[in-house]
């Protein structure tokens, strides 16, 4: 085995050994913690988003419609008959894939911006009818979950945030390992062959359409499974902001483009730096100032944009590329 | 015979309004045209010619017609400068940094008007938004157009032939439609397509702002108007066909005709998911648009 090799296993066991003994000495109700717990949940989300959109480069703007799905679907499920959440997330999971599969149709052959510009018009059709179909979903006001602590691990709640924590981080790794086998495998390398030349990848024989489509129901699956685990998380949300272009969508890419597009620990670096960095600007900014927290987002995406596309993960390689270069001279 | 006059004036309604969805989205088109980028902040401009026209309005006492203008040169040299800053350096490079760089410049911009405007709605008065012009009348019933609309109509008509006319019958307009054909051509013919990308930009920016003042006297504005026309703009384009101008007047008019019908018999939420609706699938089923380009 390789220097760099060992490096790659032996770098991201330590962030998990530093995940798992973190919280340990944190206040259990404390906002360190529920930071923490955000930072895991939006890592899984970008990772998510990164089977599509790094992976074979298919820019989705409307992911949010699948973590709205999720979040709707177990939250009406226990809210209205009782069910638990452990089975509202499978059912949410089917639907998002119903739901990737109709807009499959008429978006997987689109490239570019037009499949950027079609999911985003599709997550906002998942917006307006949360809006507008009050009967189920409670309309704009929005949805609560229902508190029952005391029906502990069965209805996904928990009375401190600690337990919370481990199943994001417990999300986090599955979400990480799904992505890494899809890499890895034959399927991951169609994917990449999609991304660099489309027509060169059907002419030798892969069958993008259906690749494509399969990375699609895979990537909406993951996101709606999340959405529920935010929804338990957070107890109350509003069609706004689940579906929100700005919160989860866009959010979701950024993520992946600021740490590194297509690599295992892109959304990794990128939540880490995201997440903290938006709640100290929301907690020591937001409330003076209304707007300003957006605004820093949308100059970041753009600074990020013109500084280095790649991601911050190529950043640090050619740096050390660069330093390794002056060792040898 | 009164189902007649609605039909008239369901007709009369969505021509008018769609006219200047039109004027809305010709920029869009242009800037596609010429620079081959979707511009996703593009509504954005929308939004910052209605608060120029507000601004002109409330502190010159200038007519929000008048006010158009100058939202149209304040925003075209904005324009030109965001295009020199941040759109330059993308012209060349993958799909996905010019996605997320204009999805950048929508966050900023909307938020950038939240911080300096604030949250509230504004709107202006003018002596004709209650007056009404009746275009024909059969017993009690009227055909009617509001004056405000019909001024905004035929000041999008005005805008939209003189953006067609500068493409289409001058000598730099000429430049930029070779720019949009073969920059690399127009380039060994001495164009400087650099400054046609800039001024490219600045009129797409330009005229939608144009547009965002125009509509004034019955749209009120606010940081976040731009976000709820960004589809509709889109669709507009795309109906027409992205880069083409005389199809983004054609699908201005389309839209703006299936959505006063639709309002007819439809909530105005389930207004919205048919027009999103029909967006996807025009993109998936004729993304080269419903009227075909013309090849010059």
């Amino acid at each position: 085995m390789t220097r760099s090799n060992t490096l790659s296993i032996a770098l991201p066991a330590l962030v998990v050994l530093a995940l798992i003994i973190a919280p340990l000495g944190l206040d259990p109700f404390g906002y360190t913690l529920r930071i923490l717990c955000l930072m895991l949940l939006f890592c899984a989300m970008g990772q998510a988003w990164n089977i599509v959109g790094g992976l074979a480069n298919q820019i989705s703007l409307g992911h949010a419609a699948y973590f709205g799905i999720g979040a709707y679907s177990s939250t009406i499920l226990f809210g209205s008959l009782g069910v638990s959440p452990l089975i509202g997330v499978f059912v949410g999971m089917f639907l998002a894939a119903i739901f990737a599969l109709v807009l499959s149709l008429p978006t997987l052959r689109l490239k570019g911006h037009y499949f950027a510009l079609a999911t985003l018009a599709a997550g906002e059709v998942a917006r307006v009818v949360a809006n507008s179909w009050t009967s189920l979903t409670g309309g704009p006001v929005g949805i609560s979950v229902p508190y029952r602590p005391d029906a502990g691990f069965w209805a996904l709640q928990f009375q401190t945030v600690l337990p919370n924590y481990y199943l994001f981080l417990g999300a986090m790794i599955l979400v990480s390992l799904v992505f890494w086998l899809v890499q890895t495998s034959a399927f991951g390398y169609r994917l990449r062959a999609i991304k660099e030349n489309e027509t060169a990848a059907e002419v030798i024989g892969v069958n993008t359409y259906r690749v494509k489509l399969h990375a699609s129901i895979l990537s909406a699956v993951l996101t709606a499974m999340l959405g529920t685990l935010y929804a338990q998380f957070q107890f109350f949300f509003d069609p706004d902001t689940i579906f929100g272009v700005a919160t989860i969508s866009v959010k979701m890419a950024l993520i992946v483009i600021l740490g590194g597009a297509g690599r295992l620990y892109g959304p990794w670096v990128g939540a880490a730096v995201i997440i903290p960095l938006e709640e100290m600007a929301n907690s020591y900014l937001g409330n003076s100032i209304a707007g300003l927290s957006q605004f820093a987002y949308g100059v970041l995406l753009i600074v990020v944009i013109l500084l280095n596309p790649r991601g911050l993960i190529s950043l640090f390689e050619s740096l050390r590329d660069r330093l390794k270069g002056r060792q040898r001279a | 015979m009164e189902y007649l006059i609605i039909l008239l004036q369901t007709l009369l309604d969505g021509i008018m309004i769609g006219g200047v969805y039109a004027v809305l989205a010709i920029g869009l088109s242009l800037v596609f045209g010429v620079m081959h980028i979707v511009n996703f902040a593009h509504a954005e401009f929308m939004m910052i010619g209605m608060f120029i026209g507000w601004a002109c309005w409330h502190f010159f006492g200038l007519d929000p017609m008048l006010g158009a203008f100058i939202a149209l040169a304040v925003t075209f040299c904005f324009g030109m400068v965001l295009q020199r800053v941040l759109i330059r350096p993308v012209l060349g490079a993958p799909q996905v940094a010019q996605i997320f760089l204009t999805v950048g410049m929508l966050f900023a911009l909307e938020n950038a008007a939240l911080m300096i405007m604030g949250a509230e709605y504004r709107s202006v008065t003018t002596p004709y938004q209650t007056q009404s012009l009746t275009l024909f009348s059969y017993g009690s019933e009227r055909v009617l157009v509001g004056m405000d609309k019909l001024y905004a109509f035929l000041m999008a008509l005005l805008s939209g032939s003189a953006v067609w006319l500068f493409l289409n019958k001058t000598r730099f307009g000429a430049a930029m439609r070779a720019t949009s054909q073969d920059p690399m051509a127009a380039k060994l013919m001495g164009v400087n397509t650099d400054l046609m990308y800039a001024v490219a930009f600045g009129l797409g920016v330009g005229t939608t702002a144009f547009g965002g003042s125009v509509v004034l006297p019955y749209i009120t504005a606010s940081p976040a108007v731009g976000s709820g026309y960004a589809v509709l703009m889109f669709t507009v384009v795309v109906l027409g066909g992205l880069g083409s101008v005389t199809g983004a007047i054609i699908g201005g008019i389309a839209v703006g005709v299936i959505q006063s019908f639709s309002a007819l018999f439809m909530p105005i939420q389930l207004q919205n998911l048919a027009l999103f609706v029909v967006f996807i699938l025009v993109l998936a089923l004729r993304p080269e648009g419903i009227v075909a380009r013309r090849r010059s």
